[in-house]
């Protein structure tokens, strides 16, 4: 049975005036990634079937407050430099495998706010938080406004990776990235998965993109995987991009002790794998989930635990993700609330 | 430097050697690319047909032509520039048979042009190989204006398009034959480290 969703879609923006904000609800829901006081590279899979009723892990594909505003930054940036959706052309069948991954997952999922009806071929999608009533035929490119990956990719939260597997690789050969941490899609297009996590550092030394290539090469169609991966971002922007690195870039230099609360953000990617049954591609969703210390504080497991992570946090880690700027501001300021007390084991705020 | 770890996207390049079962052989190369093919053609040779495309480089002070000439007895074609070489290939491509090996010496991005031209028909990186001979210059993508510069020497470059100063990283992209620039004095305008000669 699914639940009827009540979910007050915010207005709101992630650049500019930066009036984005998480409700207390967002906060208890947000995936806070440590479980311990240390944190290191691991391939940290999971199925991704289900979790608890109102958390991020739900659902396959997460809806929630930020929903509208988040599609909107996408427009966006898309409008801005449409080279952030590529598909090369041997992706047709996947473009139109995440039209059905998408569409079956929300309108399963969220009824009351998607809906799709399907007489044979012609189908019929209504997203209402959106505004969008389209009826096309599935398979027919022409009876959509564009490519049928970059319509249904502009109407969900997060980036996607749609990776094409042969020679017992994954290229990232299709892609829709407007919220990235630092990477480039238009750069990165085409790239196997180790030349793709090429900058990756001690991930490799540790062996652990050989092993996660290992594992994804035999995912099975119907059994989705998952894993959090995380950084922090000054302001909550979700254009992190390589390309406009020249205006995010002196943000990086504007924490202070006293706006540290407020500006920087812990950014942690729900990423989530699904085999596409139609191309045998894979698609790779990274769904990001921002808050600021001051959000995080309100719970002081939380602001004691990231303290711990950030002060043992590995200076490769530390220099790759971005950090070195403010790391030490946001140590000093939780510092006060921390003390010293056992946590134990997991990532629960209380 | 801001690295201290290998990046993964960098490609290897190794010295160019015969590879057994092959329907063929074609050999591609330009510039000081010649010494490499002089090296190749000093082993074994298969016993399969051979072509070798070959241009020398009209400023480069040691030229190979001839002495390839008197040691290739067939399937030679000396070409008068990089250009031409491509051209060629492009023209002998549709020829060639399933399971030709490929075999490519010369600059950074002259490999990346032939490698353009073999992916039309489906050839794998993987099976080409690749010898980098003469130079380490690089091709660099700006990442923020989508301009590609050939021939840096620096490890800070001004881009051609937007003016701004990148930062050379090692990530390389097979697909555009570039390593991503990005703007070096993002965070503290101004603030560019001197540009040394690091790819000569």
């Amino acid at each position: 049975m699914n639940m009827a969703k009540n979910i007050a879609f915010k207005q709101e923006t992630f650049r500019d005036d930066y009036t984005y904000s998480n409700s207390a609800e967002a906060i208890r829901r947000f995936p806070f990634p440590f479980a311990e006081d240390e944190y290191m590279y691991s391939v940290n899979i999971e199925q991704h079937d289900g979790g608890a009723p109102g958390s991020v892990f739900e659902h396959a594909i997460d809806i929630d407050e930020h929903y509208v505003a988040e599609c909107e930054d996408r427009r966006i940036t898309l409008e801005k430099d449409p080279g952030r959706y590529i598909a090369l052309p041997h992706m047709k069948d996947a473009q139109w495998d995440m039209v059905e991954l998408i569409m079956d997952s929300l309108s399963t999922d969220y009824p009351d706010l998607f809906q799709l009806s399907k007489d044979g071929d012609n189908w019929h999608w209504i997203n209402k938080p959106l505004n969008i009533d389209q009826k096309f035929v599935f398979g027919d490119e022409s009876t959509l406004p564009m490519e049928p990956f970059e319509y249904v990719g502009r109407q969900v939260q997060g980036d996607w990776v749609v990776m094409d597997q042969r020679d017992d690789d994954l290229f990232a050969d299709m892609g829709i990235i407007t919220s990235q941490a630092d990477w480039s899609l238009a750069f990165d297009a085409g790239m196997s998965f180790k030349e793709w996590h090429g900058p990756v550092p001690q991930a490799n030394e540790l062996g652990i993109f050989d092993r996660a290539l290992k594992y994804l090469l035999h995912l099975q169609y119907g059994s989705p995987v998952r894993r959090l991966n995380w950084t922090m971002t000054v302001n909550p922007r979700l254009d992190t991009s390589p390309e406009e690195y020249p205006l995010w870039g002196p943000d990086n230099v504007s924490v202070t002790a006293d706006n540290v609360g407020q500006k920087v953000h812990l950014r942690v990617e729900l990423q989530a794998l699904f085999r596409l049954p139609r191309s045998n591609a894979m698609a790779f969703s990274i769904r990001g989930y921002l808050a600021s210390i001051d959000d995080l504080k309100t719970y002081p497991r939380w602001a004691k635990r990231l303290r711990r992570v950030l002060t043992n946090l590995h200076p490769d880690l530390s220099e790759y993700k971005g950090l070195d700027n403010y790391r030490q501001l946001v140590i000093d300021y939780l510092a006060p609330m921390d003390d010293g007390a056992d946590l134990g084991l997991g990532t629960h705020p209380e | 430097m801001e690295r201290g770890y290998w990046i993964r996207s960098k490609p290897l390049y190794d010295s160019l050697v015969w590879k057994q079962q092959a329907t063929g052989h074609v050999v591609v190369a330009q510039g000081e690319g010649g010494i490499a093919v002089l090296k190749l053609f000093q082993q074994m040779c298969p016993r399969e047909p051979i072509k070798l495309l070959f241009a020398d480089e009209d400023s480069a002070a040691r030229k190979y032509a001839d002495i390839i000439q008197t040691l290739v007895p067939e399937g030679l074609q000396i070409c008068e520039s990089e250009q031409a070489v491509l051209a060629a290939l492009r023209e002998q491509l549709p020829d060639c048979l399933m399971g030709t090996q490929f075999y490519v010496a010369g600059s950074e991005a002259f490999i990346w042009a032939v490698m353009d031209e073999l992916k039309v028909y489906g050839v794998q990186d993987i099976n080409v190989e690749k010898e980098l001979s003469g130079t380490l210059a690089r091709s660099v993508y700006c990442v923020h204006c989508k301009t590609t510069d050939k021939n840096v020497h620096h490890s800070i470059h001004q881009c051609s398009g937007c003016g701004r100063h990148l930062f050379v990283r090692d990530h390389f992209s097979r697909r555009l034959g570039a390593y991503m620039g990005v703007m070096v004095d993002a965070e503290e305008p101004g603030n560019i480290p001197a540009a040394e000669e690091i790819y000569p």
